[in-house]
């Protein structure tokens, strides 16, 4: 079966000189819910970018559902993103902001309503559908953006750090949310951090990348059955094992020991 | 965080889909500045031919050389160039004490806010034909409607440089305790400067502006008084010629003086922002 | 500098209203001491407060006053609203398109340095002395300041609400209706005011010049009489006349776009 989500050899610079990724390849099967690991500024971002035909790479390919995502044609298969800011039109109330969104892919009016409700209610925010995005805290205008980025029916949903900016209890909250989500709707979610805690406990697999010019680094399975919970130790073990191998390859070096 | 390097800064590569936001840049970009420039002179050359008073641009660029050699061209030219000189000097002074008392929000600092306003609110002309009642055809009278007008604005700018002072002050002074006049050398002054420095680049342009209009009306010598000359006598050449060498003079201080004398200030002092 | 106790942003909101009024009164009452001087050391040839005062009065009761600045107030609207269309629309286009913004540089950075007389001698070359070539005039010296501010403010936004536009791939009108124009709506918003601000004051060189009729033309007229009394009191009727226009249109404007503040 061919992946759902293919990337192969890709390159990307921002300014024509530096790259900020240096051919990484990565293929992600339907359903399947995957992290993208690597230190901060590594151009993990820069991936999703180009997956959502924000960015045209230089090099390589990316393609969803087989379909070439770097060329701007009008049968690319939808795409939800959710980014570390919500960015969300403040002016515009959360049912606002989802309309939009919703007419932009071509949803019929109709089923507008249905979906909306529908999103908001799965993630608890129902009651703050004629809201202002300002008025909401930080987790819930956050998970008006995840609702947004379901809404639409997208064949994956793209996510760049979306807890990060979010204080840990919340940021638990919502991960758990999050797998519960993927597992009842079985969508394609790629999700990037720079947390390896966050990496395991939520993907099946963890793409991980080296430094800028970023390349693959490894690709791990997380063997670990779920539901897991976040202090397992079955997550610190593997935790501890990868932050072995990856810290001289993102440059952090170790004391010697005394 | 990292996509905000995004889209509408770089080259080719960062094409999305529609192509709303800036596009491509480089050379193209030259071809078109001077496209946009000969439109101008495509304007002017319309203009003189439908108009019998405008001049033709090739009178006007042959007459130039001759008109260069007069000299008291250069006079007038000097004189103009002192008022912006000195009056924009004058304001930075007048309106960096403004600005003190505003940002200190005592009662004298409300009544100098009233001042402040009224100035802003003064029309230059008004301000010309005042001054020149009072100060008859003085000097003095140029020097006071360009304070006037160029003051308020550099006020308005300095003020929120020292609100912005007190705040990093009073965070500060937690910390590190710095005495007076070490703090005003280190930290004032520094955290002043490019406030200065912004407000004086942008009242450089509004300055020559209101000399022009004040010696349109209030005197009898500078590059203001010379259109007046020339167009009451119908000499159209010359407007052309005074209005040519108004805008190169203007330009000509922004880019080449003012412009990098503002990042060598700055970057002496560390570009303190 | 009182470190400590200057909170911090706010400008004078947090100063109470009787401290203002009695600000202002000093003002008022500083202004009219130091005018008095002068008066005095200029042996009356600076007109006294006495004077201007009544003429003050005399002007305020003459029709025909009313009639000048009734026509001045029609050349200011319609340069108002021309220069801030044509001038959000550039401004627009040039924010919005390196190309359109490489063509428009020269042309804007040339009108910023041309001085204000200079629009109204080339108006009056090009258009002779019409009725129109004021009001065409005015317009044009307009135009650059509005595309600056409106400019800087396109090209000064956000790129994150444009990524997500681009994500999700929202059409071309909706994104200027309602992303992009709601982002530098305050910029408009400071663009019209700007515009009207600069309209009514240059309005009375313009008039002053090319002598029409208009309130201009009269403060002129009053002031080669050398009435200066009269002079000082159009000017002050004109001046207050249109602050209080600004105080309310815009400033009324302002506090509704401000309802859906954050």
């Amino acid at each position: 079966m061919s992946p759902y989500i293919e990337v192969e050899g890709l390159k990307v610079s921002y300014d024509g000189e530096h790259l900020a990724l240096d051919g990484v390849d990565m293929d992600v099967t339907e359903n399947e819910l995957v992290a993208v690991l690597g230190p901060s500024g590594c151009g993990k971002s820069t991936m999703l970018q180009v997956l959502s035909g924000l960015l045209r790479p230089i090099a390589g390919t990316a393609r969803i559902d087989g379909k070439d995502m770097t060329r701007s044609s009008s049968d690319r298969p939808r795409v939800g993103y959710v980014f570390q800011d919500h960015r969300l039109l403040p002016w515009r109330t959360v049912a606002g902001n989802l309309e939009l969104v919703l007419e932009a892919a071509g949803i019929p009016k109709a089923e507008w309503d249905v979906r909306i409700d529908r999103y908001l209610d799965i993630l608890q925010i129902g009651q703050f559908r004629d809201a202002w995005p300002m008025r909401l805290s930080g987790g819930q205008r956050q998970r008006v953006s995840i609702a947004r980025a379901l809404a639409i029916d997208p064949a994956v949903v793209l996510m760049d750090e979306p807890f990060s900016t979010l204080d840990e209890v919340t940021a638990r909250t919502m991960r758990q949310q999050l797998v519960e989500l993927w597992q009842e709707s079985s969508r394609t979610i790629v999700f990037v951090t720079h947390s390896i805690r966050e990496a395991i406990f939520l993907a099946d697999r963890v793409v991980i990348l080296t430094k800028g010019p970023a390349r693959l680094l490894e690709d791990v399975e997380v063997p670990i059955g779920r539901p897991r919970r976040y202090e397992d130790a079955d997550i610190t073990e593997l935790e501890s094992q990868i932050v072995d191998r990856v810290m001289g390859v993102w440059g952090y070096e170790e004391p010697a020991a005394a | 965080m990292a996509s905000s390097q995004t889209a509408s800064t770089a080259g080719p590569l960062l094409q999305p889909g529609r192509r709303w936001w800036s596009g491509d840049g480089s050379g193209s970009d030259r071809l078109l500045s001077a496209l946009g420039l000969l439109s101008f002179v495509a304007l002017w050359w319309f203009g003189s031919l439908t108009s019998d008073f405008v001049p033709p641009i090739g009178e006007v660029l042959d007459a130039v050389p001759s008109f260069l050699t007069e000299e008291d061209i250069y006079a007038d030219i000097a004189d103009s160039l002192t008022r912006v000189v000195v009056s924009l000097a004058v304001a930075v002074f007048v309106g960096f004490w403004a600005a003190y008392l505003m940002a200190r929000r005592g009662f004298w600092g409300l009544v100098v806010a009233r001042y402040v306003d009224l100035a802003i609110g003064l029309p230059s002309t008004i301000a010309a034909l005042l001054a020149l009642f009072i100060f008859k055809r003085s000097e003095i009278g140029v020097f006071v409607v360009v304070v006037i007008a160029c003051f308020p604005f550099v006020a308005i700018t300095l003020r929120q440089g020292f609100l912005s002072l007190d705040r990093r002050l009073s965070e500060m002074s937690g910390v590190y305790r710095f005495g007076g006049i070490s703090q005003i050398r280190n930290v004032t002054i520094p955290h002043l400067v490019p406030f200065t420095l912004a407000s004086i680049r942008n009242e450089y342009a509004h300055a020559w502006r209101v000399v022009v209009i004040a010696e349109l009306f209030a005197v009898n010598s500078g590059i203001g008084w010379r259109f007046t000359q020339a167009y009451d006598r119908f000499l159209l050449v010359d407007v052309a010629l005074w209005l040519l060498v108004f805008i190169v003079l203007l330009l000509g201080t922004e880019y080449m003086i003012l412009r990098p004398l503002e990042r060598w200030v700055l970057r002496w002092r560390g570009g303190a922002q | 500098m009182n470190a400590a106790s200057t909170p911090a942003a706010g400008f004078d909101i947090d100063v109470g209203p009787v401290r203002k009024a009695l600000a202002f009164l000093a003002a008022i009452v500083l202004g009219v001491i130091a005018w008095q001087i002068a008066t005095w050391i200029s042996d009356g040839w600076i007109p006294g407060i006495g004077e201007i005062i009544d003429a003050t009065r005399d002007s305020l009761l003459a029709a025909d006053t009313w009639e000048q600045i009734w026509i001045t107030s029609k050349r200011i609207l319609i340069a108002f609203v021309v220069s801030t269309a044509i001038g959000v629309a550039i401004g627009f286009a040039s924010g919005l398109n390196r190309k359109a913004e490489a063509f428009f540089r020269p042309l804007i950075v040339i009108a910023l340095a041309t001085p204000d007389p200079l629009y109204v001698i080339i108006a009056i070359l090009v258009l002779g002395t019409e009725e129109s070539s004021g009001v065409i005039a005015l317009t044009l010296a307009l135009i650059p300041f509005v595309v600056t501010i409106v400019h800087g403010s396109v090209k000064a936004r956000e790129s994150q609400l444009d990524e997500m536009s681009a994500v999700y791939r929202l059409s071309r009108r909706r994104y200027l209706g309602q992303v992009l124009a709601r982002q530098v709506t305050p910029a408009l918003f400071a663009a019209a005011r700007t515009s009207f601000a600069f309209a009514w004051k240059i309005v009375v060189l313009v008039e002053a010049i090319s002598q029409p009729r208009g309130i201009g033309s009269e403060i002129y007229e009053q002031f080669r009489l050398l009435n200066a009394a009269e002079m000082i009191a159009l000017a002050l009727i004109f001046i207050v006349l249109m602050r209080l226009v600004d105080a309310i249109v815009f400033g009324g404007l302002e506090r509704r776009l401000l309802a859906w503040a954050r």
